[in-house]
């Protein structure tokens, strides 16, 4: 099946034409992954990794944001890792992206592609012709069966500055806008500056 | 508008250099023990070495003199993300196909670094296709944090840490390949404005 990726982030729209390139199959955020329930059984915080490569059978995650601001994406990994041992999935940190950008002579996106203006430049990448994304039918049961067990209600439980979600009942999920993203991308450069962080 | 680089390379390379990560010694003891293994490895055969243009060229004509066993030489070149070939075709192209059929043969492909594996993951497809006896991977450098395509390194000579290494053959902006030694480049030769 045949479907019209929309990316939350440059970086990502970059990544998917990095692996068309190259001839490595992808799916766009196929799957999202409970890792945390209330004590009724609600899911309460899930991961979705930005892409699955069929062919290698492993999930990748990027993030653009400076290492300092990483820490709660590593601890949802590490979750994701415990509950989900048989998934692989790889975390492209900020610095490997941009230094991938360097390799690749692509000077302006490593330098847009970094903590709070990776956030902004995704409307230039939505901007950009959509790119195609294959899908399994074999991936397409599998995150179905996810979705079924993930049944529950739609919460966020903080703030998060980047794309990560609670699961929902369904695969179309509504996704936080752009501009919440912003917004909270802002309080975190806010008080990354108030804490003197790096920034 | 941002600027390629902050700074110009210099007239003396190796000032350019914030650290020598691999001296010269290193490098030519390691192509030594790996041309032996090697050699070894393929006793009573004989293997076709593949080398991907360029950056592998210093290792691979090390690494052959290394090795003493019949050896045939052959070379690659495929396009680069990002270079002038991108947007014409969005698709890696062969840019210097095999000169002699491998059909049958054991072959050695000879990189300098890996990182994302991305390049070695289409040529490993595209070898398969030409039906050599068996195909086996040697690189100068490995960079594992930068991995996306997890490939089994048959020979391997450096694991690296993620920084920026150029010399021996590696470049930025198709410079500082001819430096003896791999070297972190200075992050003002490459941080972008």
């Amino acid at each position: 099946m045949t479907d019209q990726a929309r990316f939350a982030h440059a970086s990502e729209a970059e990544l998917a034409r990095i692996l068309d390139y190259y001839g490595v199959r992808w799916e766009y955020e196929p799957r999202t992954f409970p890792i945390m329930w209330s004590l009724d059984g609600k899911v309460v915080e899930s991961f979705s990794p930005d892409f699955y490569l069929p062919d290698l059978s492993v999930y990748v995650e990027l993030t653009t944001l400076k290492q300092s601001l990483v820490r709660r994406k590593n601890r949802k990994l590490r979750r994701l890792r415990e509950l989900y041992p048989d998934i692989r999935v790889k975390l492209f940190y900020g610095k490997d992206f941009r230094a991938l950008m360097l390799k690749y002579g692509r000077f302006d996106l490593a330098a847009s592609l970094s903590g709070l203006e990776g956030q902004v430049a995704a409307d230039r990448a939505n901007a950009q012709p959509r790119l195609s994304v294959v899908v399994h039918a074999s991936a397409a049961t599998e995150a179905s069966g996810a979705i079924r067990m993930a049944s529950g209600t739609i919460e966020r439980t903080d703030d998060e500055p980047d794309d990560e979600r609670v699961a929902s009942g369904a695969r179309a999920a509504p996704r936080v806008s752009r501009g919440s993203r912003r917004r909270r991308g802002r309080r975190v450069f806010q008080a990354a500056h108030a804490t003197g962080g790096d920034y | 508008m941002v600027e390629a680089h902050k700074k110009a390379p210099s007239e003396d390379l190796r000032l350019d250099i914030g650290e020598v990560l691999i001296t010269e010694d290193e490098i030519r003891a390691k192509v030594r023990e790996l041309g032996g293994r090697i050699s070894a490895d393929y006793a009573a055969k004989s293997v076709t070495l593949v080398s991907v243009l360029k950056g592998s060229l210093p290792f691979m004509a090390d690494l052959m003199r290394a090795i003493s066993i019949p050896v045939q030489i052959d070379l690659m070149e495929v396009s680069s993300y990002g270079g002038a070939t991108t947007e014409s075709s969005g698709l890696v192209r062969i840019l210097k196909d095999l000169s002699s059929s491998i059909a049958g043969r054991d072959v050695l492909i000879v990189e300098d670094i890996i990182d994302t594996g991305l390049t070695l993951n289409y040529l490993l497809r595209y070898l398969r296709g030409k039906n050599p006896a068996s195909l086996r991977i040697c690189a100068l450098l490995d960079k594992p944090a930068r991995r996306l395509v997890e490939i089994p390194i048959d020979y391997t000579g450096f694991t690296i840490p993620d920084e920026f290494v150029v010399g021996y053959g590696l470049d930025f902006g198709e410079i500082y390949r001819n430096l003896p030694f791999i070297g972190v480049l200075r992050p003002e030769l490459y941080q972008t404005s």
